[in-house]
């Protein structure tokens, strides 16, 4: 198996600020990796040049051995992400939003409206289904996003921090329904709640500053430090959100 | 899938977003009701409806005029939206280019103001059937100037939209620029005996300049008073002219709109 994810020497300016600094990171096909760093870290700044949200001052990033910056459509189609804390057309329903988004992947007809469902009910919201968005909760969006993410059922799922906005058992389900595709999957996914990546992944890399400060199995980490907070806080130097 | 397929995906569901917002209709409702106040305030200040038909016919375009305002309203979030209310986050990761999705939220916003103009039309046909029982020829250039000027509108609204972060800024600069700048540049241009043809508020006024010149509809309303002389100094529109100009706004603005909303990253 190769690698879903390829980053490769990833450097990001905003104006002088150095958000990434030579970032070199390689996700395998079917691994489920945990993005971990304080604010500023640079792991926002990452996904979004995974997904061509922004494009790198210099570096390369791959999705499927694709180069995201000269084929962005042709990546893009092998990923479902959440970046950020996405808002989605208010004024539709989620049937709307996910019949747009699925059509603009090539989906359609009874295959489009029967995944629409299944996604649709995997993150319960069956009883909102026909509902304008502009009624929806923080939580209930983000489980909406999570749906759009799975709806293609792509092979590489990118996450910036999705449990935001849920209450406690929406970040439960939220971890179960991950854990699950995430079997078959290669899921890259940023995050500040250690126990969930704990939970998900099974290697992690921690960054600080734009830059790659370690990449290990969550194992290796836990014997060489304790416990996979003591690693994050000793490498980040106490530097805690 | 072809680029053109997605096209057509991309503007069925912008269009689906116009149809379900409340803006759409309140601006159906302000022409209507604008046509209605044409109808009903020239009975009652001049006694009877003008003798002419193409007097009628040209006071009766100030409802597809307020297209230029349906053309802001619908397209001044359609690029800035996307990154303030961070929906971009869902549609930017789609394997679609993004002049695709540019020029497919333009195609959706043209079809909400050709519905509207296609609609203010329709009132005036009625209006002038029931009154004088015929419709000048005239009506299907007015129509066809009126579609143009929305388009031309449409674009420059969709180039302060590309520029704007927020759709608010987009909306009120858009406005401004038709209303306020373009209005007084055209009335010196105008007074002042220069040729005004490429601002682009003159090529709303071609819209109705088919029906005669400003100074033979403004006498044949009654309007000759000290406002009637100031018009007498304008310089007739050559409205072939007005035509290229509102040409020029809608290629320049789309072409630039597309350029720059395609190097603003969603950072």
């Amino acid at each position: 198996m190769g690698d879903s994810i390829i980053i490769e020497n990833l450097t990001k300016y905003y104006n002088d600020f150095l958000a990434l600094d030579k970032l070199s990171l390689r996700v395998p096909e079917g691994e489920n990796i945990g993005l971990l760093g304080p604010n500023g870290a640079g792991k926002s700044t990452t996904l979004k040049i995974l997904c061509a949200l922004i494009r790198p001052s210099s570096g390369k990033v791959y999705i499927d051995g694709v180069d995201v910056a000269e084929q962005p459509e042709k990546a893009l189609f092998s990923i479902g992400a959440i970046i950020e804390t996405p808002e989605f057309y208010s004024f539709l329903t989620p049937e709307d939003n996910l019949s747009y988004f699925g059509r603009l992947r090539g989906m359609k007809g009874e295959v489009l409206t029967r995944r629409i469902k299944e996604v649709i009910a995997l993150v319960k919201l069956e009883k909102w289904s026909k509902v304008k968005i502009e009624k929806f909760s923080r939580g209930m969006k983000q489980r909406l996003a999570l749906a759009q993410s799975l709806l293609h059922d792509p092979p590489i799922l990118i996450l910036d921090e999705p449990g935001l906005g849920l209450d406690p058992r929406g970040v439960v389900e939220f971890r179960e329904i991950i854990a699950d595709v995430g079997k078959e999957k290669t899921v890259f996914f940023a995050s500040h709640q250690l126990n969930e990546v704990t939970l998900i992944c099974n290697k992690v890399a921690i960054i600080n500053n734009g830059q790659l400060l370690i990449y290990d199995s969550i194992t290796a980490l836990e014997q060489k430090y304790q416990s996979l907070e003591q690693a994050y806080l000793q490498l980040t130097g106490g530097n805690v959100e | 899938m072809s680029d053109f397929e997605k096209l057509g995906i991309v503007v069925k569901y912008e269009f689906l977003k116009h149809i379900r917002r409340r803006r759409l209709y309140i601006v159906l409702g302000i022409a209507l009701l604008v046509e209605l106040l044409v109808l009903i305030l020239i009975r009652l200040l001049s006694g009877s409806f003008p003798s002419d038909v193409m007097v009628m016919a040209a006071a009766l375009t100030a409802g597809p005029s307020l297209a230029a305002i349906g053309a802001i309203f619908f397209a001044g979030d359609a690029i800035a939206g996307e990154f303030e209310s961070k929906t971009g986050f869902l549609l930017f990761v789609n394997p679609i280019k993004r002049m695709v999705l540019w020029a497919g939220k333009y195609l959706a916003g043209f079809i909400a103001v050709a519905a509207l103009i296609v609609f203010t039309y329709i009132i005036v046909v009625i209006a002038l059937l029931v009154i004088y029982q015929e419709v000048p020829v005239e009506i299907l250039k007015s129509f066809g100037l009126c579609l143009l000027y929305a388009s031309a509108v449409l674009s420059v609204t969709f180039f302060f939209s590309a520029v704007s972060k927020g759709s608010m800024g987009a909306t009120v600069m858009s406005l401004l620029f038709l209303f306020v700048i373009c209005g007084i540049l055209e009335s010196v241009l105008g007074s002042t005996g220069k040729p005004y043809w490429y601002i682009l508020s003159a090529g709303g006024d071609s819209i109705t300049m088919v029906f005669g010149s400003i100074q033979e509809l403004l006498s044949s309303l009654g309007m000759t008073g000290q406002f009637g002389n100031m018009m007498e100094n304008f310089k007739p529109l050559d409205i072939g002219l007005a035509a290229w100009g509102m040409v020029i706004y809608l290629v320049v603005g789309f072409v630039a709109s597309i350029w720059i909303s395609n190097r603003r990253q969603l950072a």
